[in-house]
């Protein structure tokens, strides 16, 4: 690694690139002038942080009273940045050049699983387990929520939201295909599919123009046939996915659109299209979290009694659904990292966590309100209680998942067959693990 | 350095001048191609009706009834909202400065290299020439981790002047293409006479050069007015407070991690577009009833 | 080709160049030699460290199937979104030049798709070619065309037609406006003469209009054939690249790997081989420039 910093210098030298040398050297601190360079954000001791997080005008408001109480309580003056927008895309580009850039926000917002990781692994975010111990959050917030926030062993993060993916169905749609209680296995499942084609019903509303909302599917069919253990060893390379259980999934997956259990050309809908549908009586249901009871029905001004949710039937135990998580991460070179974990611990207050509304949270003494969001609620009492495996698009750095869901397209388009998807998912696999 | 400008040359422009009707002797054609070109227009536009529609019904109509379906209501209540989430007051304002102080200058700086390389003789023309060709096929997106290094080392990152560099460097090669095609077909006798009648190479830039090219002038110019009233990612790596975003930044505003205010956002972008529509409607005109490079080469 | 001549200028010609060559070497040029040096390493974009890999990214790409599929569509984007929006928006310029009826409003119609932001474009289009509810496939059942009607976004055949369709529609006033302009600087007087010996409108069209336009035309198609090399951000927001990789094309492939797959090495040296593959199409055009000049 010293060779190839030494030739960047060279390099930089070469070309005259001053300037750049500059920011570079303060940004990866190969510059060795420890002392004159600019650390994140802020300087030693200082008591100026700057958090940069991705919310938008319905919650930010509520951030930024939440951190001026925190700055009050302890006599500092926190900068709230957002960054709203279709996150996953805009986000994490913003938020690597502002670090490359040498200096960064001293705390920010990212997603768990293999969207945080990269800036745990270029060490960009810090090893949070000294404040872990100091402020007992292993004790505090959901275990299956710390290990999402966990990367290689290094705890990354601190976890805020941990959310549970389930089926969110729309009551009218049921009836009418003369469904009355949610399916209890995979088979019945099948069963209500096949009343509401025959009602002439299209039974999930799915999209797969960016991969990942197609794939909720694919993975709950793998979670059947496979069953927890293997599931969470395929995902992590431990299995080959060259075998029957797969093959079954994959099998299944081009069933479902055979039979018109999905949307014609579901591969190349927009989710955020499609993921209404349920709501407006196009779909029975779809596959996602509890947000959708406030961003879905009631932004269409319906009520929360008409709708239902419950979690996809796997037949195993425990019964999983999938999920995600976000959390905070501090700065690796953040001026007063001592202050920036107590903004962390004070964001996940039970008592913060209410304010800010937020219906998924990871700790306990938190719950979402029940007059208000009814179903998330229920979800929360219920599946939410239940463990959850790793949502795939997290499980994978994003070019193995894309390569997923390449695989997972070329078999709802015919172009490829199960035992050939299952065998060219095992070649994806190991190639990362190597 | 007696005449300020070579009569000749506003003559000559003059008498060959009507050309805002261009070949005069169409009427036939009038009537089939304003009906032939009226029709591809409607099928132009239709898409845009959704946009319109859009804008236009209240956000819980759109999503319980998804946007190819006709509105319940229609209501304006979007762009009041639209106005505060995009924080509109204060993106229009940045915008509208950053536009004001790059784009003359931009068009202006990108005229002059343009003159240097159609009519000076200058240098190692085509070595420049393709410099230029080299900045209009590199990829925005590989520049921008320097770039940002380069602001922040200037101490200009969050502030709209760290834009302006960037900007004019990213516009620069396109408009010198256009404009050195252009410059290079005025007649060089107009120059000649210029020269002739003692004017320097700036007054012929000026009072010949400029006023012959009005027309690509004003193309550059509205395409890279629209190109800077428009960019995003400098914008986006480059600006972080409320207070110094553009508008297409502010835009993000109504895309949320769960959930789109699609209403909002058709509002917003209608509101984002429609002042430089008017923009271009007023300046298309001096492309086409400007000034004239006069009779050239047939 | 007199040398005198050339160095005539000298001085003055470089005072006219300087400014704009300045800001344009110190913003843009300098800050891309700098990105340069990644696509000889294996810098993943994010890290402090990185080993330097000499040409590897280079030949990984000669066998990475993305690349070949995503050349193949450069090719067929470069082919029909030059040529279509180029013939439209000659057509346009020389009809909305001439009588006709409303034209502030024609042009602005024709130009206003350009200045939409992407985001809702890809909407809009997302919309109409939507399989089940789209107002293109209701208008194929309408018309009986059943059999036409398609999942135009969710499959490999027809994904990569469909973006180019928007993207025509979105591309044809950019040609128009510069015809336009460049329509300008025909005399009428030409037009007068042919027709008082008697041309007809495609004689005047062939002889007079289209030498007329010469310049403009190595202009206009030397701009859309880079535009079509550097294609990015309309894909992106319509396909996202899909389904699976059926609508790559190097800009997206260098965008994924860059910034999404933390492959900054990698991703550099796809753009290095996009500029350099644009710069050799533009080279029949500075020659054409060129010589002129030096006549």
């Amino acid at each position: 690694m010293n060779d190839s910093a030494l030739s960047r210098r060279r390099f930089l030298t070469l070309t005259g690139g001053a300037t750049l040398a500059a920011g570079l050297a303060a940004c990866t601190g190969t510059g060795g002038d420890s002392a004159g360079a600019p650390a994140g954000g802020s300087g030693n001791g200082s008591k100026d942080l700057r958090l940069f997080t991705y919310e938008d005008n319905t919650t930010i408001g509520l951030l930024k009273e939440q951190v001026k109480q925190f700055d009050a309580q302890n006599g500092a003056n926190t900068t709230v940045d957002s960054l709203p927008g279709s996150g996953a895309a805009v986000y994490p580009d913003k938020l690597r050049t502002e670090l490359l850039g040498g200096k960064g926000p001293d705390v920010w917002r990212i997603w768990g699983g293999q969207i945080g990781a990269p800036f745990v692994k270029a060490k960009q975010a810090m090893d949070l387990s000294p404040y872990y111990q100091k402020y007992g959050w292993d004790s505090k917030i959901n275990q299956a929520a710390v290990a999402g926030m966990t990367f290689d062993g290094v705890k990354g993060g601190m976890p805020f939201v941990a959310l549970g993916i389930g089926a969110w169905y729309n009551k009218a749609t049921w009836s009418k295909a003369g469904v009355t209680t949610p399916p209890k296995s995979y088979a019945e499942l099948e069963e209500v599919n096949a009343k509401l084609v025959a009602a002439g019903i299209t039974p999930l509303g799915t999209g797969g123009k960016y991969g990942w909302h197609v794939m909720r599917l694919f993975e709950y069919l793998l979670e059947v046939s496979a069953g927890p253990e293997l599931h969470d060893k395929l995902l992590a390379g431990a299995e080959s996915w060259d075998r029957p259980e797969v093959v079954t999934a994959f099998t299944n997956f081009k069933k479902w659109q055979d039979q018109k259990w999905m949307p014609e050309g579901a591969i190349g809908l927009d989710p955020a299209d499609v993921e209404l549908w349920y709501v407006q009586g196009k779909s029975a249901y779809t596959i996602t979290g509890p947000w959708t009871e406030a961003a879905a029905i009631q932004s269409a001004e319906k009520k929360s009694a008409d709708y239902g949710v419950f979690q996809l039937p796997t037949g195993h135990e425990p019964a999983r659904h999938s999920g995600f998580v976000e959390g905070y991460m501090i700065n690796a070179r953040a001026g007063n990292p001592d202050l920036a974990a107590a903004l962390l611990d004070f964001l996940n207050q039970p008592a913060t966590v209410k304010a800010l509304k937020v219906t998924a949270s990871v700790v306990t003494g938190a719950e979402p309100d029940q007059a208000t969001l009814p179903l998330s609620y229920e979800w929360s009492q219920g599946p939410g209680k239940q463990p959850f495996y790793t949502i795939q698009d997290q499980a994978f750095p994003k070019k193995e998942a894309d390569q997923y869901f390449a695989i997972q397209s070329d078999v709802l388009q015919g172009k490829a067959g199960p035992a050939d998807a299952a065998r060219k998912m095992q070649d994806v696999v190991k190639a990362w693990k190597r | 350095m007696t005449s300020v400008v070579p009569p000749s040359v506003l003559t000559d422009a003059a008498v060959s001048g009507p050309v805002t009707s261009g070949p005069r002797r169409r009427a036939k054609g009038g009537i089939a191609s304003t009906v032939l070109t009226s029709v591809a227009a409607l099928v132009w536009i239709s898409p845009l009706v959704l946009l319109v529609v859009t804008a236009l019904r209240p956000l819980a109509d759109f999503v319980a009834q998804g946007p190819l379906s006709w509105p319940g209501t229609f209501t304006f209540q979007n762009f009041a909202d639209a106005w505060d989430i995009g924080n509109f007051a204060t993106t229009y304002r940045n915008s509208t400065v950053l536009l004001i102080l790059k784009v003359p200058v931009g068009v202006f700086l990108s005229a002059m290299l343009a003159y240097a390389l159609a009519k000076l003789r200058i240098r190692f023309g085509a070595a420049i020439m393709y410099t230029v060709f080299l900045g209009l096929t590199i990829p925005i997106y590989i520049t921008i981790v320097p770039v940002f290094v380069m602001a922040r080392s200037a101490g200009l990152t969050d502030n709209l002047i760290g834009l302006i560099g960037p900007y004019l460097a990213f516009g620069i090669p396109f408009e010198v293409l256009v404009l050195q095609a252009f410059i290079r077909q005025i007649p060089d006798e107009i120059i000649e006479a210029a020269k002739i009648d003692g004017a320097g190479a700036w007054r012929i830039f000026l009072t010949v050069v400029l006023p012959l090219s009005a027309p690509a002038l004003v193309t550059v110019f509205i395409l890279d007015a629209v190109a800077t009233w428009n960019e995003f990612l400098f914008a986006l790596i480059l600006l972080n407070s409320d207070a110094s975003k553009t508008i297409p930044v502010g835009l993000l505003n109504f895309q949320g991690q769960f959930s789109n205010n699609s209403t909002g956002l058709a509002a917003g972008i209608l509101i984002a577009v429609v002042p430089i529509l008017i923009a271009y409607t007023f300046l298309q005109r001096w492309i086409v009833g400007g000034l004239t490079a006069g009779a050239s080469k047939g | 080709m007199s040398r005198a001549k050339t160095r005539h200028g000298g001085l003055v010609a470089w005072g006219f160049a300087a400014p704009a060559l300045l800001v344009y070497l110190g913003f843009l040029v300098y800050p891309a030699l700098n990105s340069l040096w990644f696509s000889f390493t294996d810098w993943d974009g994010l890290s402090a460290g990185y080993n330097v890999v000499g040409l590897d990214n280079y030949t990984t790409m000669v066998d990475d199937p993305v690349v070949a599929q995503a050349a193949v569509n450069n090719l067929i984007w470069a082919v029909v979104t030059v040529v279509a929006p180029v013939l439209l928006g000659l057509a346009l310029a020389v009809v909305l030049n001439g009588k006709v009826r409303g034209k502030p409003v024609l042009r602005l119609i024709f130009y206003t798709p350009a200045v939409l932001p992407l985001v809702s474009v890809a909407s809009i289009w997302g919309w109409l070619y939507n399989p089940q509810y789209g107002a293109i496939n209701a208008f194929l059942r309408a018309i009986g065309l059943d059999g036409l009607a398609q999942p135009w976004l969710g499959q490999d055949s027809t994904a990569l037609g469909a973006t180019m369709v928007a993207a025509i529609w979105l591309r044809v006033g950019f040609p128009m406006l510069l015809y336009l302009a460049a329509l300008q600087s025909i005399s009428a007087d030409l037009y007068e003469a042919a027709t008082v010996d008697g041309a007809s409108r495609w004689q005047q069209f062939w002889h007079i209009t289209m030498p007329g336009l010469r310049p403009a035309h190595y202009v206009v198609i030397a701009l859309s054939v880079i535009e079509s090399f550097k294609v990015f951000d309309l894909i992106y927001a319509m396909t996202y690249g899909g389904p699976g990789t059926a609508t790559q094309v190097m800009g997206t492939w260098m965008y994924f790997n860059v910034f999404q797959y933390n492959q900054a090495g990698y991703g550099t040296a796809i753009a290095v081989v996009i500029t350099v593959v644009a710069i050799a199409v533009s080279i029949p055009y500075v020659r054409s420039q060129t010589k002129e000049h030096a006549v």
